[in-house]
């Protein structure tokens, strides 16, 4: 069998498809779990609604993006492994640059260099290469996961508003830190920052003047398709 | 925190991830004994993988200080699906917004849980759309107006996502002048970046900024700039 046919093969499709079911039911009981404790702390159903429906709908637009990673990296390394890498732990950036230096440590030019040579005695290694090289942070999870949470729980319950602040700033630093970065990439990632900008405060005006409330759960997505739109007008005046 | 919920979101996530990592090790090693394609030793293992662990756990490790304050114990489904900055981590911030629910809170920690699932199951479906609908998606999905579309995607995800920092909101208080904290961090960010090239080390830019949040947020609270009262109940 050649490489492209191990990694096309049904028995790799049966595998990754049990994987794939496994992370709906991961998924699955973590929702029924955490939505029962939500209503026992008397969080409303329709708060919980509306954080389900932003949820999915804003889910859909990157989710796409990843589909866009699939249709290339498929074509190096088959569909189904892609297919797996995708939807467990990988982003398309890691993937692309891991089947690459799992096919360089191997001697060859590419990881396209090695699907083209056919060598199939480089599979298992790939295979494992890729699956270990992103296992730091399950595995960092799995050790202090739970320890860092406790952290920040302790230092809000027993500091009290300072507390309160301190722990609730830890999340700002998400925007601190990936905003400037992606806006110093060049003017149109400035461009297109800015835009989706104006269009979250427009929309949030609109809900407020209106009194739309149910439009709230669709600013993301709005916002994300708009802005990635609006990234076509800039690249030709930029 | 309610401690009984906590334990057993913990213990499912644990659970979960540790079956996750059987199914990542576990697929290459059925493909090998079928096939026949094992890796010629553990050695050959290690020496195509180094470089890959030496760029990778490191960073890994820094996303699980730096996302798992924010995550909570969402971190388990969040770090075994992946695409964490571009998804996970716009997705709980926007729903603890919508559910005005601050992280470190019992609401904050469900919020995440909950909308994590969410996600991680939608994408998961579309993925599995992609997969049945390879042929005919194609030529849409790798078109140049979308390639260029999705290239920009990051930046329209961050610059929509920041108005969602710009509240009062801290849980149960309601913290005055609060987005005061994000200008310093900003800015050090970017001035660093001047010197030293910050792209690719995410993970510690945002336990970098972590730290300076802290500090600003105290400074502007002792000086009274940052002003908390409870928020009235009903």
């Amino acid at each position: 069998m050649t490489f492209n046919e191990i990694m096309n093969s049904p028995l790799l499709y049966g595998l990754v498809g049990a994987g794939i079911i496994y992370i709906l039911i991961f998924c699955a009981l973590t929702f029924r779990k955490a939505y029962g404790h939500a209503l026992e702390i008397g969080m409303s159903k329709e708060k919980l609604r509306s954080v389900m429906v932003s949820t999915a709908i804003y889910s859909i637009v990157p989710s796409l993006s990843i589909v866009v990673g699939l249709f290339s990296l498929a074509t190096v390394i088959g569909v189904p492994w892609a297919w797996f890498r995708l939807s467990v732990v990988g982003a398309v950036a890691y993937e692309v640059t891991a089947a690459d230096m799992a096919a360089t440590g191997a001697g060859y030019e590419s990881i396209a260099a090695l699907n083209a040579a056919g060598d199939t005695s480089i599979i298992g290694t790939l295979m494992f290469v890729m699956s270990i090289g992103i296992m730091g942070g399950m595995v960092g999870v799995l050790l202090f996961g739970k320890k860092i949470q406790e952290g920040v729980a302790s230092a809000r319950s027993k500091n009290g508003m300072l507390g309160a602040l301190l722990t609730s700033v830890l999340s700002m630093a998400i925007i601190e830190a990936l905003l400037p970065l992606q806006m110093i990439k060049g003017p149109v990632y400035l461009a297109v920052a800015f835009t989706a900008l104006v269009l979250t405060f427009l929309q949030r005006q609109f809900v407020r003047i209106t009194g739309l409330k149910w439009y709230r759960s669709f600013i993301m997505a709005v916002t994300l398709i708009l802005g990635m739109a609006s990234s076509l007008f800039w690249v030709q005046i930029l | 925190m309610d401690e009984k919920y906590e334990k057993s979101i913990h213990r499912l996530g644990r659970i979960g991830v540790i079956v996750g990592i059987l199914f990542m090790l576990g697929i290459p090693a059925v493909v090998s004994a079928v096939y026949d394609v094992w890796p010629e030793s553990f050695g050959q293992l290690l020496a195509v993988g180094a470089g890959l662990l030496a760029v990778y756990i490191p960073t890994n490790v820094s996303e699980v200080f730096g996302y798992t304050p924010i995550l909570g114990s969402a971190s388990y489904i969040t770090f075994l699906t992946g695409n964490v900055t571009q998804l996970k981590i716009p997705v709980v911030v926007n729903a603890q917004a919508l559910a005005e629910a601050a992280q470190g809170t019992d609401e904050g920690d469900t919020v995440a849980a909950i909308s994590v699932a969410v996600s991680s199951a939608v994408t998961t479906l579309v993925i599995v759309a992609g997969v049945i609908l390879l042929v005919p998606l194609r030529p849409v999905l790798t078109s140049p107006t979308v390639q260029t579309a999705t290239t920009y995607l990051l930046p329209a995800l961050f610059g929509g996502l920041f108005l969602n920092y710009v509240n009062d909101n801290c849980g149960e208080y309601r913290a005055k002048n609060k987005t005061l904290t994000l200008i310093v961090p900003i800015l050090a960010v970017l001035l660093v970046n001047q010197f030293y090239p910050l792209s690719g080390k995410q993970g510690y830019v945002v336990i970098g900024c972590m730290a300076l949040s802290v500090a600003c947020a105290y400074v502007l609270y002792k000086t009274g700039i940052i002003k908390m009262s409870e928020k009235k109940k009903g």
